[in-house]
């Protein structure tokens, strides 16, 4: 199946959060602020990140800033943490497209490994409990990228050109994969979420095209090698395009934990 | 290419690679980085904040970078800094000479900060203390070289309270009266409105950081 049913239902929603961004621009009151706090349609919504930060480093408490955070957590929750790297994160677009681009270019094909966006996440707690710095926030491209086109602050760019340019030439995709403390966050939350991608061992020919298209394809790992059930949850970008590329459809989506079942944890008896 | 041995299994293309493009790489982002971030806070000078902005150190902190305060001013007076700002980066700010606060009675700006980097509790204009109006050139000043000027004092919200004329003799005509502005760091909200429409090129009034009240070494 040629047809990315979910790569374009995804790249849809990409662009939209950028139109979203953009909207208070052409005068519309759907929405004001980013991602960092926002409010959609009169609901306010809030990166709980950025509030743990204010929190620690500004010793600043506002109880409807935690319940706009709480409501995004439990957003994120339900539908599989991570989904906000795949399917919101402005970062996110613009580092697949130049992911396409080092295919193309055949570079950096070398990256670090997934698990380090928990440490960079414990850096960024630590840095703001012990200095008061909210160190993510100042870096964040995310800010950055929202700021460049919602008030045309263009010069902080260059921090975003230096990520790209590093994700080009020497590890791919490392930014979003390996260091975003946000990613980080959102892996923890994306454990915990029952929304997954389910892999049938039956249909698997082993061909790795799955593997291929997977932008984090360590959490296929698992289930390709030992036949679980379900692909890990954490890592997980839901981005879907595994189900896209899937000649088979041996991956599909899966609702609840599914535990591993005795026999497949031998991959003779698993059907390999 | 004439024998094995001095094949490194490193291709041209590889060894370009590695030797130009990833250092000039590491360049371009340490420069970024470092040009955006590494310059010491205090040489950024004053920052005037919006209304009800908490001290400092934590605002900087509490501000999450959100921007809806300056979506929210009517006047477009606040304005996001950019990376010239370094750890102030994304925060919101207030060019008086540009355009200054123009104290809207409901405060927009503080009921759409999110995080308590404005502070809600604020809720009346004239409780605001932005900063404070200070004339930093008095030689400048038309008023206090005995012109009839007092655009600041006419302009000020708080006319009569924030900014007063004290009138006094005119030792160097000795037949006129100089109406000089005087601030009272009291009152002032310190909205910039004075710094904007000073009518001198370099405003000769300007807003300040406040400085908190210190106590005396001695006793007077």
């Amino acid at each position: 199946m040629n047809f990315k049913r979910w790569g374009i239902a995804r790249c849809t929603v990409q662009l939209l959060m950028i139109a979203l961004l953009a909207s208070p621009l052409a005068g519309l009151a759907i929405f004001r602020g980013n991602l960092a706090a926002a409010e959609l349609l009169g609901l306010p919504l809030a990166d709980p990140l950025a509030f743990l930060q204010a929190l620690l480093g500004g010793r600043v408490f506002v109880l409807s800033y935690l319940l706009s955070a709480m409501l995004v957590v439990g957003f994120y929750v339900l539908l599989g943490g991570r989904t906000f790297c795949g399917w919101v994160c402005p970062v996110g677009l613009i580092t697949e497209l130049a992911d396409r681009l080092r295919k193309r270019l055949g570079t950096g094909t070398q990256t670090l490994p997934l698990t380090l966006n928990r440490w960079s996440l414990a850096l960024v707690l630590l840095v703001v409990m012990v200095t008061g710095v909210p160190l993510f926030e100042l870096f964040s491209p995310i800010g950055i990228i929202s700021r460049a086109i919602v008030f045309a602050a263009l010069v902080p760019l260059l921090l975003v050109a230096a990520i790209l340019l590093v994700e080009l030439l020497v590890a791919r995709r490392v930014w979003c994969r390996s260091l975003c403390p946000l990613g980080g966050f959102y892996s923890l939350l994306a454990a915990a979420s029952p929304l997954r991608i389910g892999f049938i061992s039956e249909r698997c020919t082993h061909c790795n095209d799955c593997l291929k298209a997977c932008p984090v394809e360590e959490v296929l790992y698992p289930s390709l090698e030992l036949n679980h059930p379900q692909v890990a949850a954490g890592d997980c970008i839901r981005c879907m395009a595994c189900l896209d590329t899937c000649p088979t459809k041996a991956l599909k989506i899966s609702i609840g934990y599914q535990p591993l079942s005795r026999d497949a944890t031998d991959p003779l008896k698993g059907g390999r | 290419m004439d024998s094995d041995t001095t094949n490194t299994g490193i291709s041209r293309r590889l060894f370009l690679k590695g030797s130009i493009l990833t250092p000039l790489t590491l360049a371009l982002g340490g420069a970024a980085i470092s040009a955006v971030y590494l310059r010491p806070t205090q040489a950024r000078g004053f920052y005037l904040r919006p209304p009800g902005a908490i001290e400092e150190p934590r605002f900087l902190a509490a501000c999450v970078k959100c921007g809806k305060c300056a979506q929210a001013c009517p006047y477009q007076s606040i304005v996001m800094a950019g990376g010239e700002a370094g750890v102030g980066i994304g925060t919101p700010h207030i060019i008086p000479r540009e355009t200054p606060c123009y104290l809207c009675p409901d405060l927009p700006c503080v009921k759409a900060c999110p995080s308590g980097a404005l502070d809600k509790q604020l809720t009346e204009v004239e409780k605001v203390r932005m900063g404070t109006a200070v004339i930093i050139d008095r030689e400048g000043c038309l008023s206090i070289r005995g012109l009839r000027c007092e655009v600041c004092y006419r302009q000020c919200p708080l006319i009569d309270k924030a900014i007063t004329i004290e009138n006094r003799h005119n030792t160097r005509t000795g037949e006129h009266t100089i109406m000089e502005p005087v601030i009272h760091k009291d009152k002032c909200v310190g909205c910039g409105i004075c710094e904007k429409v000073c009518v001198r090129e370099k405003p000769v009034i300007a807003v300040q950081q406040r400085v908190t009240e210190q106590k005396d070494f001695y006793e007077f």
